[in-house]
């Protein structure tokens, strides 16, 4: 006996059979090896049947030969319901491009929030953000993701202490820690201004109060500079005293730089491949060849897609492979100097203030060791040496 | 007189070669469950069909079956299954 299961999937027909001798017509079908089930009397001269697609040329011979008519009354299985399916196919498109709309609108910025922020900052950052192309509209599949954001707007906009990024399925937000811009303090409790360090004064400019020492006076660490307390003696006045008092100071700065350094340098070859991903199976969409290189970095991105709120288990991955080399560089001694002394003013350039300017530098010591140049510079620096020392009243 | 002969030898080789009779003697072999179901095996074609009654040729003679609700469930040059109320089983000799 024939497989019945089979039929659903290749389609087979109701089949009307009337007029004299449809037994027969039976008879003849199951000789040619037609296959027949379900055979019901509805009438005296008439019989229904099921039968095979297939089978229908064969019945069609057999049928001109028999006194009997044929009527086909409807067909079942798959190809009948794919052919319903095809003419149905509007609602089959409309249902498609609706999940394929939610689905693209799913992976959307559809809103770009700032907290905290001034409204200064706020502008800058939205104006960095649609430099980045970070905008409402955009695909999220374009966009860098949260950290790399993260990094470039701390780094691009410098009223940021921290930024805090985060993707809230279509929106993003921003939390903002400001700098605290350090507030002017108004000197208005009586002070006098003593010296920070030990310096040679070079510059002299007091607003108020009484200036103690002079020009090229040598001045030690905590020395009174000017004086709070003016007026004449019966009657001295106390007021917060005010100026720039500009002094030479000295620092010395200890470096060394190695004659030989070995770096990691990417030399500009990568190749990526892509992958689909489906929950943690990663399928190569493009790029099949493994790079061969001896030294590399490799660096994996993922890109999740979204369906309305949820994250779908297929996501895309990108896997960069970075060839790198390794770089000796040799320096000789005089370089070794240079760089030295370069390293050494940009240090130094971070621990005094801005407004300070360094007027000489004078190599005390030079030497090498262990392959290494050992420097000791000496600086001098004009900067402003005054701080506020308040006065303390009551007697 | 030939043909007796034939049959003859036939059941003679049944009975000694203890060989199974439907496969030697072209007999239909029925198969029946309860009254809801008649299997026959080696038949010769169907004759006359309807809900109460179903007639078919055997080698030797028809098979009438009588009952009520048929429906053939397969049909086979030499097999037939049918369903419904089977009441009766008959043998016409001629």
């Amino acid at each position: 006996m024939k497989n019945q299961w089979t039929n659903y999937y290749t389609g087979y027909v109701k089949v009307k059979a009337f007029g004299r001798g449809t037994e027969r017509l039976i008879n003849s079908l199951t000789r040619r090896g037609l296959y027949v089930w379900d055979v019901k009397r509805i009438s005296t001269e008439a019989l229904v049947f099921y039968m095979e697609i297939s089978d229908i040329p064969k019945l069609r011979q057999i049928v001109r030969k028999s006194d009997c008519k044929v009527t086909f009354l409807h067909g079942k299985g798959v190809p009948f319901l794919w052919k319903r399916v095809l003419k149905n196919s509007g609602f089959l498109v409309g249902l498609f491009a609706f999940l394929f709309s939610i689905f693209i609108l799913s992976n959307m910025v559809w809103g770009i929030e700032v907290h905290n922020a001034k409204p200064e900052t706020e502008h800058a950052i939205r104006k960095e953000l649609e430099r980045m192309g970070v905008k409402v509209g955009k695909l999220q599949f374009y966009l860098d993701d949260v950290d790399t954001i993260q990094r470039k707007l701390s780094d691009e906009i410098e009223e940021l202490t921290w930024v805090g990024v985060e993707l809230k399925g279509t929106t993003f937000h921003f939390q903002v820690v400001e700098k605290q811009q350090p507030k002017k303090v108004e000197a208005t409790s009586p002070q006098h201004l003593v010296s920070k360090k030990k310096a040679i004064i070079t510059e002299m400019f007091v607003e108020k109060g009484k200036s103690i020492v002079k020009v090229n006076d040598y001045v030690g660490k905590g020395q009174l500079l000017v004086s709070g307390i003016i007026g004449t003696e019966e009657k001295p006045e106390i007021v917060p005293a005010k100026g720039v008092i500009k002094g030479q100071t000295w620092y010395k700065a200890n470096v060394e730089v190695p004659l030989e350094t070995k770096f990691s340098v990417y030399n500009g070859d990568e190749k990526t491949k892509h992958y689909l991903k489906f929950w943690n199976v990663s399928i190569p969409i493009w790029g099949f060849i493994k790079p061969d290189y001896s030294d590399y970095e490799e660096e994996v991105t993922i890109r999740p897609l979204y369906f309305l709120q949820w994250k779908l288990p297929v996501s895309y991955k990108e896997k960069t492979w970075r060839s790198k080399e390794e770089i000796k560089r040799v320096y000789t001694k005089k370089e070794a100097v240079a760089e030295g002394k370069k390293m050494a003013r940009s240090n130094l350039e971070k621990r005094v203030e801005e407004d300070a300017e360094i007027i000489g530098e004078k190599i005390l010591h030079q030497s090498i060791e262990n392959g290494k140049v050992k420097l000791s510079i000496h600086y001098q620096v004009i900067e402003d040496i005054a701080t506020g020392q308040s006065i303390i009243q009551g007697d | 007189m030939a043909r007796k002969w034939g049959q003859q030898l036939k059941q003679l080789i049944v009975k000694k070669a203890d060989l199974p009779e439907d496969v030697i003697m072209d007999l239909p072999r029925i198969t029946m469950i309860g009254q809801l179901h008649i299997y026959i095996e080696n038949h010769r074609g169907l004759l006359a069909f309807t809900d109460r009654e179903v007639r078919l040729m055997l080698k030797h003679g028809q098979l009438l079956i009588k009952g009520s609700a048929f429906v053939i469930k397969t049909i086979l040059p030499e097999e037939i299954m049918l369903e419904g109320q089977v009441e009766q089983v008959l043998f016409i000799n001629e």
